[in-house]
């Protein structure tokens, strides 16, 4: 149990599964629904064994993260918690599990808020998700001192992550580097008009996106006139007939082409007429149609962008190059974070160790003179305090050596701190129960 | 005093080019407001240098070619901040404050000490003629810097080759703009700045115009910038624009140092 902290101290333990460990199929049985998730986390949490729990359950991972006593005994009992609680049989989803202890799943839960595990690195969602998980399991009451204070220190280093690297800053979809691309041209959208020209499924998807960037004004075109009212309803936008929207390109700051069809459907004379009625303004066109919608020339006419679909997989490929650079910094920060909040994690198991070690010995003392007054029943007071007086310093200067020790290694921290720990723990024999 | 300020500010222009342009250079993050943070301790020094000189002087400093130089690349610096308060345009710090440094420099290496100025020039239209038309050509500059940034976003959107470098630059609808609402404060200021300059040669050679090189050309720049706002407010927009406003600001800065350069009585050596 590399790096895993002394027995009888609380240790990190998180039992889970992801995209890159199980299909959906298994995937899909684990996920708990919001309404279970409350029930589920009583259920996973007691005194003893599983002392604090959370679970984060999208729909790319599954993962019971605790703080437990016993690793062992916990790792097993959340494998039967999650075949009782979601009806499936161990033998289904026990293979794809995989088991994080002590300073790797720290980092584990790092990396995941910080979206480094993410099917799509950097995609910002997964912040959230833990955080409401983070929400809920504090409300139900089953976090305690250990996970509250990792879970703050998680969401401090993905705000952390994410404003030192720019791992979430670029766009990797068609639709959002369709946006990101839009909003490189134009300042803000909430004034502009998109018209879509079209009923593809990329194009839907492009005006939803921009849509959700607040585009001011959407018109729908297309050859089936019953099909583009279809899609009017669902933008809230505007139809134009398929055989005028030649005469209503000029209202368009942004045309979205995603028609089939052989032929242009926008040359070089329209696009200058339509430039011309709206004094120069820029044009963003973006044809995901193939074969393409647009006249390629157009690009060469002043004020207007071109973009087709190779060209946003051209930028969704460079984007996903600095994607790539930019999670190499990311891993960094996040092995630097993990060794400094570990070192303190474990400085606070020194503490305990220390005020055991004094306890023990006090406790030895305390017996231990009472055997001598009940035989030495005569005895003066201040013999009696010359006693207790050689008892105590006789443990004290004993123990100081042991108790500057663990102050030490509480201070440096290093990475097989713990297990020193445990051994001093049981050379004195703490974590013997009481005679 | 003076001096020590302006060495001063020369250091913290430095240091706001250097914190403005590493972030294009390196992949390191700094923070945001460490180059608008020394561009705005070097603008305070760069002021206090101005001001201690023409309160030794009695004059507002901006009566030879050091004064001039460095009158102007402090309220080119100024408004630079001003602009940035607004519209938080990263990158104009970054076109502005190597700019503004070396004109400092340049400043710098043709100090001249305080001179006795000639009674004809103590006026109040010194300071009034002065600062209106130097506002004009600091605001020109804030054009430039926007017009410069709109031709590399442009041709990068164009040619599809987005180098990371200048992944940073603002949108082209922002750049268009600034660059609109510079010229349309500029041309007024250089409008007053060049009437206010006949209004005082009236008062002091006796006639409100010279033929010399340096005004001559002082007027085809006004003239220049008077034509690029017609065709700005009568829709043109974007690329052509912005290639205008650079050409113009060209022109502006040779009318610029050639009134300081140029034989003649206006600026320079007084007649």
């Amino acid at each position: 149990m590399e790096g895993s902290l002394a027995k009888r101290s609380a240790d990190l333990l998180i039992v889970g599964l992801n995209h890159r460990s199980a299909p959906v199929e298994v995937r899909e049985r684990l996920a708990f629904s919001n309404g279970a998730l409350e029930a589920a986390l009583r259920r996973l949490v007691d005194a003893e064994m599983v002392r604090e729990g959370m679970i984060l359950s999208t729909c790319n991972r599954v993962e019971i993260i605790t703080s437990t006593t016993d690793v062992a005994a916990a790792d097993e009992k959340i494998k039967s918690f999650l075949a009782e609680t979601q009806g499936s049989s161990r033998s289904v989803f026990e293979e794809h599990l995989y088991t994080r202890v002590g300073k790797d799943a720290l980092g584990h839960l790092f990396r995941v808020a910080a979206s480094l595990d993410s099917l799509v690195v950097g995609e910002p969602q997964i912040l959230g998700q833990v955080k409401d998980a983070y929400a809920t399991a504090s409300e139900v009451g089953t976090l305690g001192e250990v996970l509250h204070r990792c879970f703050h220190k998680t969401f401090a280093v993905a705000k952390r992550v994410r404003s030192e690297t720019r791992v979430a800053a670029k766009a990797v979809s068609v639709s959002s580097a369709a946006v990101e691309l839009a909003r490189s041209i134009f300042d803000h959208l909430h004034d502009k008009t998109a018209m879509v020209i079209g009923a593809g499924e990329i194009g839907e998807l492009a005006v939803r996106h921009l849509q959700n960037h607040g585009i001011g004004k959407i018109l729908v075109t297309n050859r089936t006139f019953s099909r583009a009212v279809e899609l009017a309803q669902e933008f809230n936008g505007t139809v134009v007939p398929f055989e005028q929207f030649h005469t209503h390109l000029y209202f368009a700051d942004i045309v979205i082409g995603s028609a089939g069809g052989n032929d242009y459907l926008v040359g070089r004379a329209t696009v200058e007429e339509a430039l011309r009625e709206r004094k120069r303004r820029p044009m963003f066109f973006i044809d995901l149609g193939v074969p393409r919608n647009f006249d390629p020339r157009l690009n060469d006419i002043e004020n207007i962008f071109l973009y087709d679909i190779d060209d946003l997989q051209q930028v969704i490929e460079e984007n996903k190059d600095e994607r790539e650079r930019e999670a190499l910094k990311a891993e960094a920060i996040v092995t630097e974070e993990v060794e400094t909040f570990w070192q303190w994690l474990s400085g606070l198991e020194v503490t305990p160790t220390i005020i055991a070690l004094r306890e023990k010995a006090e406790t030895i003392r305390q017996h231990e003179l009472e055997k001598t007054f009940a035989v030495l029943k005569e005895l003066p007071p201040h013999a009696q305090k010359a006693i207790e007086a050689l008892s105590s310093g006789i443990i004290n200067k004993l123990l100081h050596p042991p108790i500057a020790y663990l102050k030490s290694t509480g201070r440096t921290g290093e990475a097989d701190n713990a297990r020193e720990v445990a051994v001093i723990r049981r050379m004195f024999g703490l974590d013997e129960d009481s005679e | 005093m003076e001096l020590i300020l302006l060495k001063a500010a020369l250091l913290f222009y430095l240091l706001s080019t250097v914190a403005f342009l590493l972030p294009f250079l390196s992949r390191r993050a700094l923070p945001r407001w460490l180059g608008p943070g020394f561009l705005l301790a070097a603008f305070s020094c760069h002021a206090g240098a101005i001001l201690s000189r023409s309160v030794t002087a009695g004059y507002i400093a901006v009566t030879n070619f050091y004064e001039a130089l460095s009158f102007f690349a402090c309220l080119t610096a100024g408004l630079c901040l001003l602009v940035q308060l607004r519209t938080p345009v990263v990158l104009l710090g970054a076109v502005v404050s190597p700019i503004v440094f070396l004109l400092t420099l340049t400043a710098f290496v043709f100090y001249a000490n305080v001179q006795t100025l000639p009674p004809s020039l103590h006026s109040p239209w010194l300071p009034i003629h002065v600062t209106l038309a130097f506002l004009g050509y600091a605001v020109f500059g804030v054009a430039f810097s926007a017009s410069f940034l709109y031709l590399v976003q442009e041709k990068q959107l164009k040619t599809k080759k987005a180098r990371l470098l200048f992944r940073r630059l603002p949108s082209l609808e922002t750049l268009d703009d600034l660059n609109y609402r510079s010229l349309s404060w500029g041309f007024p200021l250089l409008t007053l700045g060049i009437l206010s300059g006949a209004v005082w040669a009236q008062y002091a050679w006796g006639q409100f115009w010279l033929w010399e090189p340096r005004l001559v050309l002082s007027v085809l720049t006004w003239v220049l910038y008077a034509l690029l706002l017609y065709y700005r407010t009568a829709g043109w927009q974007g690329r052509r624009a912005a290639a205008l406003t650079i050409i113009c600001f060209a022109v502006l800065l040779v009318s610029f140092l050639g009134v300081r350069l140029l034989p003649g009585r206006h600026g320079g050596q007084f007649g």
